[in-house]
């Protein structure tokens, strides 16, 4: 038998709950992608706005937590209602934290900008960057339709990040190493870098979620990892 | 007619419903009021020293199902129990069964406390010396004041045990009925929906009591209450329309249930 489809009190509140998620989760996509543009174009007054509007994504994550509270403490949600109200406060946590880097790279290049930095060669750092916002995008959009084998697809693009954050932290240390005057705008590329591939982890976090949201059960964490830190030939 | 519906069940959802070693054990029952079927083949084992809470909305059976284990519809002219219910593997339906030592060992606690218009050691009195189970007077006030202690009324009434029953709070009351249930040595408690007429701070109490109980006993309880189940129990299992729908670990149940009924009744959305 169906449940009756009845739009309860409850019912309410967890729709509004997500339409929060949704409103946060366009929010941060449109700061990252603002912050991975920016650092191309070295547009200071656009990474200005991108670090100013961090506070309304940081808002809103605090407005979702009490709404969350409120609906725990009023409605007892269960089961698959707990885990809607559970998953919403995990992924918007993760949403906050992804607007937190997008202002970290939009204030590292600022920086760069300042400095100039097109001195460092062979650098493609825009490209992971779109990957990761593709992921970022993607993966909002599964949790929005509820698409768990699309989570899991974006979940497995992480490795891909993860190849190209190695190859340009190698890339970015052998060119600091030649010389030492790119150190300065080196560190600041290896923070946004190691930024970008956070998000990366973040848009892994969020299909996680996902699935625990559409199954009760966590996925199995066995992805094959490519940290440059731990891999067989590491320099440093 | 039967009026209930001839769905399949998810058998996945059925797994658990029995149980190695249990104490009591329900085998296809049927429940019948007069041409009504009531019950559905409903297969339930009751394991040793836990709390096994009966869930479901208005009517679907649970309250008749719990009466099963004393024998209690046999009070109800009308009413027929077909299958087999078996007590530490002896069948209590068994034509050598007798009622009154059954219903010693299977013990039950209703919704309205109902204490007898006797005195509240004569209320826990009352079972030992009908059923024999007293040497002497001395061994009859320890049993009193055993079970007192067990239901955890003593400190409030040790020194008023010859005033009325009656005329205790609702929530002592309750507990004074949980104290004649264990009087008589029981070893099974059935508890029809303890707490409905008891305020939070009494039902608080009458479960940290069934908490307390199941290391001795093992206890079946009706409940409306969903976080009551979840609170109490060590299993859950969900009726509807007179059938079992799913029995399984109450933390299983309330986080993960097999079957959507299930669901869809504990997150309010039915019944």
């Amino acid at each position: 038998m169906k449940p009756e489809q009845t739009v309860t009190a409850l019912e309410e509140d967890l729709n509004a709950l997500n339409k929060k998620i949704e409103k946060l989760g366009k929010l941060a996509i449109a700061q990252f992608s603002g912050a991975i543009d920016g650092m191309a174009t070295f547009d200071t007054e656009h990474l200005n706005s991108i670090i100013s509007q961090d506070k309304l994504l940081d808002d809103l994550e605090l407005s979702i937590n009490d709404d969350a509270f409120l609906l725990i403490s009023l409605r007892a949600p269960v089961v698959t209602d707990l885990r809607r109200v559970i998953v919403a406060i995990k992924i918007s946590s993760i949403l906050e934290r992804v607007g937190d880097y997008a202002k970290n790279i939009a204030k590292r290049s600022k920086i760069l900008a300042e400095q100039g930095s097109d001195t460092i060669p062979g650098v493609n750092i825009g490209r992971m960057g779109q990957l990761a916002e593709e992921m970022l995008t993607e993966v909002i959009n599964a949790y929005l339709t509820r698409d768990v084998s699309k989570a899991i697809k974006i979940r497995d693009r992480d490795l891909e990040i993860d190849y190209m954050y190695t190859a340009f932290y190698r890339e970015i240390l052998t060119s600091m190493a030649r010389n030492p005057e790119q150190i300065s705008n080196g560190t600041h590329l290896l923070f946004i870098a190691k930024n970008i591939e956070r998000i990366g982890d973040y848009a892994t976090g969020i299909a996680e979620q996902i699935y625990f949201l559409i199954h009760g059960t966590t996925l199995e964490d066995d992805r094959p990892k490519a940290d440059p830190l731990t891999s067989s030939n590491k320099e440093t | 007619m039967d009026g209930l519906s001839k769905k399949p069940l998810n058998p996945d959802s059925l797994i658990e419903a029995t149980l190695e070693n249990p104490r009591m054990s329900a085998r296809n029952v049927d429940v019948f009021y007069g041409e009504n079927k009531a019950i559905d083949n409903v297969t339930l084992d009751v394991g040793k020293r836990e709390v096994t809470s009966l869930i479901g909305p208005s009517g679907c059976g649970k309250s008749t199902f719990l009466r099963c284990f004393n024998r209690m519809n046999d009070t109800i002219d009308i009413c027929r129990v077909k299958g087999t219910i078996l007590l530490d593997g002896n069948d209590i339906y068994d034509a050598s069964m007798d009622v009154v030592p059954l219903r010693a060992k299977v013990g039950m606690v209703f919704q309205k406390p109902n204490p007898f218009p006797k005195s509240i050691f004569d209320n826990v009195a009352y079972g030992p010396r009908i059923h024999g189970l007293s040497e002497n007077k001395d061994h009859l006030r320890n049993i009193v004041e055993k079970s007192l202690k067990r239901a955890g009324l003593w400190s409030e009434v040790k020194d008023r045990l010859h005033e009325p029953g009656t005329g205790l709070s609702g929530g002592q009351q309750q507990r004074l009925c949980i104290a004649r249930a264990i009087a008589v040595g029981p070893e099974v408690i059935l508890m029809d929906e303890p707490c409905s007429a008891l305020d939070p701070i009494a039902t608080a109490r009458i479960e940290e009591l069934i908490s307390e109980l199941k290391a001795e006993y093992s206890i079946i309880i009706v409940t409306h209450s969903m976080q009551q189940a979840a609170r109490v129990s060590q299993r859950t299992a969900y009726f509807h329309l007179g059938r079992l729908i799913e029995v399984g670990k109450t933390s299983e149940v309330f986080t993960k249930p097999k079957n959507s009924q299930t669901e869809a009744y504990i997150s309010g959305k039915i019944g």
